[in-house]
């Protein structure tokens, strides 16, 4: 079965090259590249690119196991990115170029202006927040017109990018576009999706938030047991009992959430976006919300330690306060969900639920 | 942690015609149910109702042929439930003796009661209450004192059952009772016993519950005989049975569906427009949708023979969480402005006196988390 190949692949590549040491590094500002180089090298960054173009042609489902990972072992790349960049553009038609690709799709944050230049495009705009843009050389860019397009950002004449970071340390820059040339553009190869970026990011990031949310709940569970205070491990109280196990049912919500959210996601081979949205919308919240309550009981759990840059923990907490904001926060997913069941009223909630689909749901800005 | 992982389950296409079937019989009986009724949820007792589902092979569809049942698989039951709960149908006469008390005849007396009494079951005309909790017995339930002496005419009961829901409505009761003593194992010298509610000696006194309504009961057994092949299982095993059994009192889709109607009128009255609106409808949405693939996971693990009972209390756990959320969510966005005599106003009126008990029945909010701490291993 290939998403078990692909499990093991992942925890044997990062279990043995994503350290401490690689981390603090890379927050000193080091782009680990010789990681990265082993992520392309093992297939990872094209596993949802079709086969025809050099990629494995996994499903959502298979390839879980890879966004699991990030969150699970924290790897400091743009790894989800370039996994969906890589297939948007495989199936667009458009070839993959080598190294990472960060993601720019109109909508909230950004509005871009489209001129046509002979057979080309040139893009006008400016995207704020832009996952990795600095530490990437190409760009994926969505337009609301559905075609989606590659741009260098290395295109100093044109290109603009002001370095941000968010709690991960993590690049979420400023992306300013003054006519950039795109190197080519296609439609989006899933038109159902008015927002494909937004929304397969989401359902990425869900899965990111699963693993490192899974890897949070093992800590937290070691140390209490580990941790004596008044002659026992303070996990003998029901104080800390309690908590530990809202945050097992908050995680195992996300997972199933997610893991639902991949099934329902397209593919080389099924390109029904039915219950992507819909799917995508779910994983988003649930995890999102799981994230917020996780963070703040893990921390409670390890008392100050965990608050010491020293101790491991805060790489996770850093990343999962990242991540439940990236590809729309669970609030503003939970706007979207919420218009749609409204329109539905009652008699549409639950054949809605069941089908995973709501007819009136939208990706895209309020009205 | 993978002993806490839920993996989501697929429903066959043979599920989806039958979900379709249910929802045409459920247009065509309860189109003029009202929502006054429909707030009750699984609460709402209804043997007419029963019968009819009964007849279309809808309660006791897994069991075998020879107990009435319809040899369907778990799945498919699965789908015949959530349609029934997600519009409040009223499954309350025979939800007990159908979730969990057919499974123990069947399973403990395949020869004797369940022949008997099963069938009945299945036809919706047979219905149970839990005979459990005492006045000094709630979550400790290990230390029970009603007791059972075996005699050359049968089993003698006395003692006290409390919050036993439905008592006065139903025909039998499974009880847990004291037939040993405690010694050094807390849970050793218990057994299950199954009384007819008709029996001499046995006084059902109403407990007026904070809705008002007469579900709770208490139960005083004076000299109350049961035949001896009233044993259910073997004697003293009593506390592994109710182990087992709990299992399925925790693992279905009315663990989460319970406050449905209020989220129902609350559909209707929302402006899709106001954000504060659409942000916490979307929030009950998007769990709702994530309950219900957790429940179905914990279908797809019955349907596999593997046994539920962790996953079982962590999805009872959140799924009341959410039912729980309902009425504050409810006050948050329409509190002081419901229409007086409105379908919302009553139903935020009565699920918001409803919920506490959400996290009390069928195993607290407490003993729950304590159990999923075990199986964390932090105890």
């Amino acid at each position: 079965m290939r998403q078990s190949m692909i499990e093991e692949s992942v925890a044997r590549l990062f279990a043995d090259h994503v350290n401490r040491a690689l981390l603090e590094k890379f927050e000193a500002g080091q782009w680990p590249q010789a990681l990265w180089q082993l992520a392309a090298d093992n297939g990872l960054t094209h596993a949802l690119a079709t086969e025809d173009a050099g990629g494995i042609g996994a499903t959502w489902s298979e390839a879980y196991p890879i966004l699991r990972g990030i969150g699970y072992w924290q790897v400091p790349l743009p790894l989800a990115d370039t996994m969906i960049a890589a297939q948007l553009l495989s199936l667009a038609g458009i070839a993959i170029p080598d190294g990472p690709i960060a993601l720019i799709e109109e909508g909230d944050d950004c509005a871009l202006k489209a001129d046509v230049d002979g057979a080309g495009l040139r893009l006008t705009g400016r995207a704020v927040r832009v996952a990795w843009a600095g530490a990437c050389r190409w760009a994926l860019a969505s337009l609301a017109d559905g075609r989606i397009a590659l741009l260098d950002l290395r295109d100093e004449q044109t290109v603009r990018i002001i370095a941000r970071l968010n709690p991960a340390h993590e690049p979420a820059d400023d992306v300013e576009l003054r006519g950039a040339p795109c190197i080519a553009h296609a439609a989006n190869p899933f038109p159902a999706l008015r927002q494909p970026v937004r929304t397969l990011g989401a359902i990425a990031a869900g899965a990111m938030m699963v693993g490192a949310m899974e890897w949070l709940l093992e800590q937290s569970v070691q140390y209490a047991g580990d941790r004596v205070q008044f002659g026992r491990p303070i996990g003998k109280n029901q104080a800390i009992q309690q908590p530990l196990a809202l945050m097992a049912g908050d995680v195992a919500a996300a997972r199933v959430a997610t893991i639902v959210a991949c099934a329902d996601a397209p593919h080389a081979q099924a390109r029904d976006c039915t219950a992507t949205l819909f799917s995508a919308a779910v994983a988003k919240i649930r995890s999102g919300e799981a994230a917020t309550r996780a963070t703040a009981i893990a921390h409670q759990v390890h008392g100050a330690i965990g608050f010491t840059y020293e101790h491991a923990l805060n790489f996770a907490t850093r990343r999962l306060w990242a991540w439940r904001e990236i590809h729309g926060a669970d609030a503003w997913w939970a706007a979207r969900l919420g218009e749609a069941a409204i329109a539905g009223r009652s008699s549409g909630f639950w054949p809605a639920l069941t089908d995973r689909h709501f007819a009136d749901m939208r990706s895209g800005p309020r009205r | 942690m993978q002993v806490l992982s839920i993996d989501p389950c697929t429903l066959p296409p043979e599920c989806e015609a039958l979900r379709a079937q249910v929802r045409a019989f459920v247009a065509e009986t309860l189109g003029d149910f009202p929502a006054s009724k429909r707030v009750r949820n699984w609460s709402g007792f209804d043997p007419e109702f029963s019968r009819k589902l009964g007849a279309h092979g809808w309660i006791g569809m897994t069991w075998p042929t020879r107990y009435g049942g319809r040899e369907r698989s778990s799945l498919e039951r699965y789908v015949v439930l959530e349609e029934l709960l997600s519009c409040g149908a009223p499954v309350g006469a025979h939800w007990v003796a159908e979730r969990q008390s057919a499974l123990l005849l069947m399973r403990l007396s395949p020869e004797v009661l369940a022949p008997r009494i099963v069938p009945s079951i299945a036809r919706g005309e047979t219905y149970f209450c839990i005979g459990m909790s005492e006045p000094d017995s709630g979550s400790d339930l290990a230390s029970i004192r009603t007791r059972a002496v075996r005699t050359d005419a049968g089993w003698v009961i006395n003692g006290r059952k409390v919050w036993t829901s439905g008592a006065h409505r139903t025909h039998y009761m499974i009880a847990l009772v004291r037939t040993g003593t405690q010694g050094e194992i807390r849970h050793a010298g218990l057994s299950q016993l199954l009384v007819d509610m008709k029996t001499p000696g046995l006084t059902i006194r109403p407990i007026i519950n904070q809705l008002g309504e007469h579900d709770f009961n208490e139960v005083t057994f004076d000299d109350v005989l049961a035949p001896h092949e009233h044993l259910i299982g073997a004697e003293g095993d009593g506390w592994r049975q109710v182990s087992g059994e709990l299992a399925f009192e925790r693992s279905g889709p009315e663990r989460y569906l319970s406050s449905s109607q209020l989220l129902l009128e609350m559909l209707d009255a929302a402006d899709a427009g106001d954000a504060r609106h659409a942000v916490a409808i979307g929030r009950i949405a998007a769990s709702y949708a994530t309950l219900r693939q957790m429940s179905l996971g914990v279908a797809g693990m019955l349907a596999r023979g593997e046994n539920p009972a962790l996953v079982a209390a962590l999805v009872k756990d959140q799924g009341a969480l959410v039912e729980q959320a309902m009425p504050d969510i409810a006050h948050d966005l329409f509190g002081g402005v419901a229409p007086p005599g409105s379908p919302l106003a009553h139903a935020m009126s009565y699920t918001a006196r409803a919920v506490p008990s959400f996290s009390l029945r069928g195993g607290t909010r407490e003993i729950l988390r304590g159990i999923i701490a075990k199986g964390l291993g932090l105890r």
